[in-house]
């Protein structure tokens, strides 16, 4: 794949208010509401210059709401955001020449080809990169004659990345840019995000697949109904489950056991070495442990000397996944 | 000012590639002007179709027969039997049937002579013409067996007056009906689509401003109208032999004009729509009373009475009449100020309340 081709910095002259070096985005107590439901309820964070930023929840959790009113596409109730120092409210066209929105569900002219509609775009910029560069980088060069409407998934969210680069952007927005795409698809992006970073471009991302968090962000800012329940690196958000292994399996009709029966088995569960926490959804338990022989071989015991059956017994690393289940009870694809 | 031509050029492409436009923008128009054209657009000739059926068949009776296939205003067919002419008439195919009788060439010796006509009481003006076209050409023919000398005769001068026909009225109106539904449905459907499906949403992320937007939209409008307005005058001139009486700047002036109107009803239309998919309906809605109420088919004196001042009121009436008048009779502006004065209300109205319905997303 070819690198990513920007034009170079130097000479252009853009100006530079002051602001902190390491945030380029500031987010204080952001609040919006839709009649009585309130879609973000007081979110707050800072983004640095030049990571990946990580806005990770399920479905309806706020993530495009929040991500549009520090784009200035939606006015927030309340609260302030701000990038490199100018309001999204006050200064939105400085703002706007500052960065890059891929949005969540856009659509472009349908009938003007891959090349026509990125010299459109680019021409909407007082400053612009090379279209052909920039495309050649998005991997559509064998599409710059294709209409919009003939491309595949894949493509069109690459092309709308494109778009979202076509002014050389300090701070790139991607609403989930992989959602609805095939495995091969979401690995491109991946990489061409991955370059994004490596360019030095600020990138704020939402998704609710936490392997694409996980791979791809500096940092991750959970997002649950409205608000954010944690903020840190992958790696620091799973230590917090002071658990690194996840042993997993399955009791065939667990829910229909008698009430002090499926007590029982749980506080066993419980009592195993090194065992952290026990969760249990539709007969299929998750023991985070930190000593995963040791609780192995305590399951192994019990269920023989329980009688009971244990199916599917698998063990993986801890993921994000199981934080956000730990700290909402319920699972990131739930919406 | 890149940016507005590239919008321009942006918007230009996309009815170029957009094969629906296409066909109702100019496929439709100029078919319908063709069609209704070559049907109705003889105007006030009349012509009388008959049959001569020749029973006698002597010398006498084919120079009656020369006589009357040689006059213009009747087509007559001359194969039939006496029967079959008949019955045709009764079926209302012919308006008159000519019957030289048996024994005409010897009761033209005995200068008692007779033929019979029969005609088609129930299309009256058309069966009297005939009627009084054969009696001519009968008179005629006894004139200059009695070696008759008139005494006094009639000397008719003919004077060409307008000469309008109905192409004339209709090529106005389909100029006028073109603007109206390429602004009024185009932009209704076009603008709700692009804002639900997040179009114009994305450009608004940009540092693109609205006014940008608007005035490439409009003048990609206007060129199509222009080339759309073009075209049909062309055609029409070239087939039909219509012509612009009237100062072309005039007609581009209501061209732009009636372009500016219906953009902003789009607008609305666009901004009050819930869904792209009303848009378009609704718009259609509006439109297509219009065709037959707007003076774009039938002169506005047809309508009934009740209708007259609702009619009246209607842009597309004015733009309808001020095409009509600069392209027939080459009126200048002073004497359309009406129609110029009732455009602009609709369009400071118009525009006024689409700039206040006109949504993003």
């Amino acid at each position: 794949m070819p690198s990513l081709v920007f034009t170079d910095r130097g000479a252009v002259t853009r100006p530079q208010p002051a602001f902190s070096a390491d945030a380029i985005i500031r987010v204080e107590r952001l609040l919006k509401r839709y009649g009585d439901f309130i879609a973000v309820n007081g979110i707050s964070f800072n983004v640095k210059r030049g990571e990946v930023f990580g806005l990770l929840g399920p479905n309806g959790a706020g993530k495009t709401t929040t991500m549009e009113m520090i784009e200035g596409l939606r006015r927030p109730d309340g609260g302030t955001a701000s990038v490199a120092g100018y309001d999204t409210r006050t200064q939105l066209t400085q703002v706007k020449a500052m960065i890059g929105v891929q949005l969540q569900s856009t659509s472009l002219f349908d009938l003007l080809t891959v090349r026509e509609i990125t010299e459109l775009y680019a021409s909407f910029y007082r400053e612009s990169v090379p279209v052909l560069p920039l495309l050649d980088a998005m991997v559509l060069t064998d599409k710059l004659q294709s209409r919009v409407k003939n491309l595949s998934g894949g493509q069109k969210q690459r092309l709308a990345i494109a778009l979202a680069l076509v002014n050389d952007p300090l701070v790139v927005f991607l609403d989930e840019p992989t959602t609805g795409l095939d495995p091969q698809a979401r690995r491109t992006l991946w990489d061409i995000i991955l370059r994004l970073k490596q360019e030095g471009k600020t990138v704020i991302l939402s998704t609710h697949y936490m392997d694409e968090a996980h791979i791809l962000c500096d940092r991750i800012c959970l997002i649950d109904q409205g608000e954010v329940i944690a903020l840190d690196t992958p790696a620091q958000l799973i230590a917090r489950l002071e658990a690194d292994q996840t042993i997993e399996f399955f009791i065939p009709q667990f829910s229909t056991f008698s009430q002090p029966r499926q007590q029982q088995l749980h506080a066993c569960f419980h009592q195993m070495s090194a065992v952290q926490s026990v969760t249990v959804r539709d007969d299929r338990f998750a023991i985070h442990t930190t000593h995963l022989q040791q609780s192995l071989t305590d399951l192994v015991h019990i269920a023989q000397q329980e009688a009971v059956a244990i199916e599917q017994l698998s063990t993986r690393t801890a993921t994000l996944e199981d934080v956000f289940i730990q700290m909402t009870g319920r699972s990131l694809r739930e919406g | 000012m890149k940016s507005y031509i590239k919008l321009t050029q942006a918007q230009l492409k996309l009815f170029a590639r957009n094969r629906q436009v296409l066909f109702f923008s100019l496929v439709f128009p100029i078919l319908l002007m063709l069609a209704l054209g070559s049907f109705l657009g003889n105007g006030n000739d009349v012509r009388v179709r008959g049959m001569l059926v020749d029973e006698d068949n002597t010398a006498a009776s084919q120079a009656m027969r020369q006589k009357l296939l040689a006059n213009g205003a009747m087509t007559l067919e001359t194969n039939a039997s006496r029967t079959e002419a008949l019955a045709d008439l009764e079926r209302g195919d012919v308006q008159l049937v000519v019957i030289v009788p048996r024994k005409y060439s010897e009761n033209v010796q005995q200068r008692k002579a007779t033929i019979d006509v029969f005609y088609d009481e129930k299309n009256a003006t058309v069966s009297k013409i005939g009627v009084q076209v054969l009696q001519n050409a009968v008179d005629g023919i006894s004139k200059s067996l009695s070696d008759y000398e008139p005494v006094v005769t009639v000397d008719a001068q003919p004077v060409t007056s307008l000469g309008l026909k109905y192409i004339d009225f209709l090529v106005p109106g389909i100029v006028a009906m073109m603007i109206m539904s390429s602004n009024l449905n185009g932009v209704a459907g076009q603008i709700a689509s692009w804002r639900e499906r997040g179009v114009l949403r994305r450009m608004q992320s940009t540092t693109l401003r609205v006014r940008t937007f608007i005035a490439a939209q409009i003048t990609a409008r206007l060129l199509l109208n222009g080339s759309q307005a073009l075209i049909v005058l062309l055609l029409a001139s070239a087939v039909f032999d219509t012509r612009v009486s009237g100062a072309w700047l005039l007609l581009v002036f209501y061209v732009v004009l009636g372009t500016l109107v219906f953009m902003s009803i789009g607008f609305i239309i666009a901004g009050l729509a819930k869904t792209p998919e009303s848009a378009a309906p609704i718009a259609g809605f509006i439109s297509f009373p219009l065709l037959f109420l707007g003076n774009i088919f039938f002169p506005v004196s047809n309508m009934p009475a009740f209708l007259q001042p609702v009619v009246h009121a209607l842009p597309i009436t004015h733009l309808a009449h001020a095409l009509r008048e600069v392209m027939n009779v080459g009126a200048t502006m002073g004497m359309l100020w009406l129609d110029t004065v009732l455009l602009l209300g609709w369009l400071v109205v118009a525009f006024t309340v689409a700039s206040f319905t006109f949504k993003w997303e």
